[in-house]
């Protein structure tokens, strides 16, 4: 095999080096035609996100020379060589086709069975579609990693169990609610677990958030960054009747929401479910208002508590997950070693052909007294003949590379055929 | 001739029982899918049993007890087909399906001969007092379900045990609107199926009330169902107190059914 994937992720370099190599290698087109440009590359892929930029290469030739790739990375991020040491990755062959399946599963990434991750692999084969630097090894191998990536997904549970706050916070409010579309919710302060929460809810349909704070001015900014709606914390006790759910991360020494305020809303939304979750140290909803009926109150221990079970669940599942992909990697290599024979199959077939061309002019003379159909049927007869006899030793050899031994068997045919 | 499509889909019933219930511990989509498929055929089936058996027969196929635990599976099995279009809640099926098959290996116990059907059943009331009640108590039974899978999801949600089982059990909203939607079809037709019988006692027996433990408890249910639609429709009632007095009402409505003829003398037994 050829394949080359390097890069640098979330565990391998600091965030400061990230930024800067995904800043530096920028617009779309650009980092393509670059490395493509890098001699002996002949597909290309590359993979930008917040947490890593890797670059997954067809170079063509075994033990070609990833000098250059590799200055590529180091001149963009602007590395020093003892950094580029330290940070950089350059995964080979099978080694280069499991890291992608581990990327594409979510297995690589900072929370495990995050769900983001495949739509960004999809996205940058999508481009690199675009762009033209995919050929045969690199569709097939990222179509693979996609069916991979969904087989972890179905036989594991490792996606089902929210492994961040945030997450958790998520997964329970549907539980709760069934579905988030068409819910509001209310955030008060400007924790940075809430906004990370909140942007979560907004990927999964929540379509109003309105903020609140004491500083109404920073209201007025996150309610502009997601699109919400800023209220005046005098109005807390007043909204609450009109939220789903409350995400409270104020700084606030005292509850800023009581039993009777959460108690009353409830009676002005008609008992429809609430859900709150208090990520607040100290805390700033009254536990109390928990113990009221379709009230379903989580402070932050509590989402801590059900994110390290689901963390012990992932673990196990992580393991399972692994065996997918071994089984899966040697899935591709046998693919991929297949074609190591597909080009002295190509030869043998066109000889083969050469050879009933050529017969077929030599008999022309005597041929040419015989009707058409009687000559069609002749061409049939010789071609299947043919085809018949070259069947066994094809499959045979797709076989035997599959076993990774067609060398002996492939410089045979080349010798007893002349190819 | 119809038995062999009630055999069948007895059989079939069994199947996606079996499906349903091994789709909670394998945690695969698929297999629910696959259950849900069988499920539909066996309901297929039963529907062209019960079909066969309502054209051709001359009596009220579904009053005897036997007749109508089959004739409520059928309801049963139906409205959760309906129900899993609405909601996606496959795992329902799993709580679903068993109580289905429990009801048609009882019923397949008498529905093998034919019983003789009392003078006093002959009327054209008797089908629709059987058929809205025992349909009413049909949607009632999935309400009461629902509304235990409810208290359970509700409980481990209140106590932070949102890992395992509680994952396997729809939203609480999902289970919620299931009971709300049983209960809304279930009360009209159990209110017309009382009027019906009563119109019919008052044919047969002269009267239409007869402080029977029958008529008693139906008519006790029927209040707390009335006390749960007002409450859910006018006080917008939902989730845990709904809940609860669902399966209040169906323990009333169950006995009236059943246990009254164990522990009582009733006129109203055949």
């Amino acid at each position: 095999m050829s394949i080359i994937l390097l890069g640098i992720n979330h565990r391998s370099a600091p965030l400061n080096i990230r930024e800067r190599l995904s800043l530096s290698c920028g617009e779309e087109g650009k980092v393509f035609e670059e490395l493509k440009n890098i001699p002996r590359v002949r597909e290309v892929m590359y993979l930008s996100t917040c947490n890593r930029v890797e670059a997954l290469v067809n170079m063509g030739e075994a033990g070609a020379d990833v000098e250059k790739l590799k200055a590529f990375i180091t001149s963009h991020g602007n590395l020093s060589p003892e950094e580029m040491e330290k940070c950089l990755y350059v995964y080979r062959d099978e080694d280069a086709v499991r890291h992608l399946f581990r990327v594409a599963s979510s297995l690589d990434s900072m929370i495990m069975g995050e769900p983001q991750i495949l739509g960004q692999v999809k996205e940058a084969y999508r481009l690199c579609v675009k762009q033209k630097t995919s050929g045969v090894i690199l569709n097939k191998l990222l179509h693979h990693a996609f069916s991979v990536a969904k087989r972890v997904r179905t036989e594991t549970t490792i996606a089902n169990n929210a492994v961040s706050v945030s997450f958790a916070a998520v997964k329970l409010a549907k539980k709760i609610f069934g579905t988030l579309d068409r819910k509001t919710v209310l955030l008060t302060g400007a924790g940075e677990m809430a906004q990370l929460a909140a942007r979560h809810l907004m990927d999964d349909g929540v379509d109003r958030i309105i903020f609140t704070n004491r500083t109404y001015e920073n209201a007025v900014r996150l309610a502009n960054d997601f699109h919400g709606l800023p209220v005046e914390f005098e109005l807390l006790g007043e909204k609450l009747g009109d939220v789903d759910m409350v995400i409270s991360s104020t700084g606030s020494t005292e509850y800023i929401i009581s039993r009777d305020m959460v108690a009353a809303a409830l009676r002005r939304r008609k008992n429809r479910l609430m859900f709150l979750i208090d990520v607040a140290v100290p805390r700033d909803i009254d536990p109390a208002a928990g113990e009221i009926d379709n009230v379903y109150l989580y402070d932050i221990d509590d989402l801590q508590g059900v994110v390290d079970e689901n963390m012990e669940t992932r673990l196990g599942e992580a393991r399972k997950a692994e065996a997918i992909i071994d089984e899966e990697v040697a899935g591709f290599s046998g693919w991929y070693a297949t074609l190591e024979v597909v080009p002295t199959i190509v030869d043998l077939k066109s000889k083969a052909g050469d050879i009933i061309k050529e017969e077929m002019e030599k008999s022309h003379s005597w041929m040419k007294d015989l009707g058409g159909e009687e000559r069609e049927n002749i061409d049939i007869l010789v071609n299947s003949v043919v085809n018949k006899i070259l069947h066994d030793p094809v499959v045979g050899l797709k076989e035997e590379s599959r076993n990774g031994g067609a060398d002996s068997y492939v410089a045979a045919i080349k010798k007893l055929f002349r190819l | 001739m119809e038995m062999m499509f009630f055999r069948i889909a007895l059989v079939a019933y069994f199947v996606s029982t079996v499906g349903y219930v091994s789709s909670l511990f394998a945690g695969r989509v698929r297999v629910a899918k696959a259950s849900m498929w069988v499920l539909f055929l066996a309901f297929a089936l039963h529907t062209v049993y019960i079909a066969i058996q309502w054209t051709g027969a001359a009596s009220v196929p579904s009053a005897d007890i036997y007749g109508s635990l089959s004739f409520v599976a059928w309801v049963v099995s139906g409205a959760y087909l309906a129900f899993q279009t609405i909601t996606k809640t496959r795992v329902l099926g799993a709580f679903v399906s068993p109580a289905v098959l429990v009801m048609m290996i009882a019923a397949s116990a008498g529905l093998m001969d034919g019983a003789s059907i009392p003078s006093a059943l002959r009327g054209p009331w008797v089908p629709v007092h059987v058929v809205l009640l025992l349909a009413g108590g049909a949607l009632f039974a999935l309400a009461c379900l629902a509304g235990t899978m409810y208290l359970v999801q509700d409980n481990l949600i209140r106590n932070k045990k949102v890992r395992g089982f509680s994952s396997l059990l729809p939203s609480l909203r999902d289970l919620d609107r299931i009971n709300h939607i049983c209960i809304a079809w279930g009360f009209p037709l159990l209110t017309f199926g009382i009027i019906a019988g009563s119109i019919w006692a008052r044919t047969v027996w002269g009267s239409s009330w007869h402080w029977d433990p029958k008529q008693i408890f139906t008519a006790v249910s029927w209040v707390i169902y009335a006390i749960l639609v007002h409450q859910r429709l006018i006080i917008g009632w939902s989730g845990r107190k709904a809940a609860l007095l669902s399966i209040i009402a169906f323990a009333g409505l169950l006995f009236a059914f059943i246990g009254v003829n164990v522990f009582f003398v009733t006129m109203h037994s055949f």
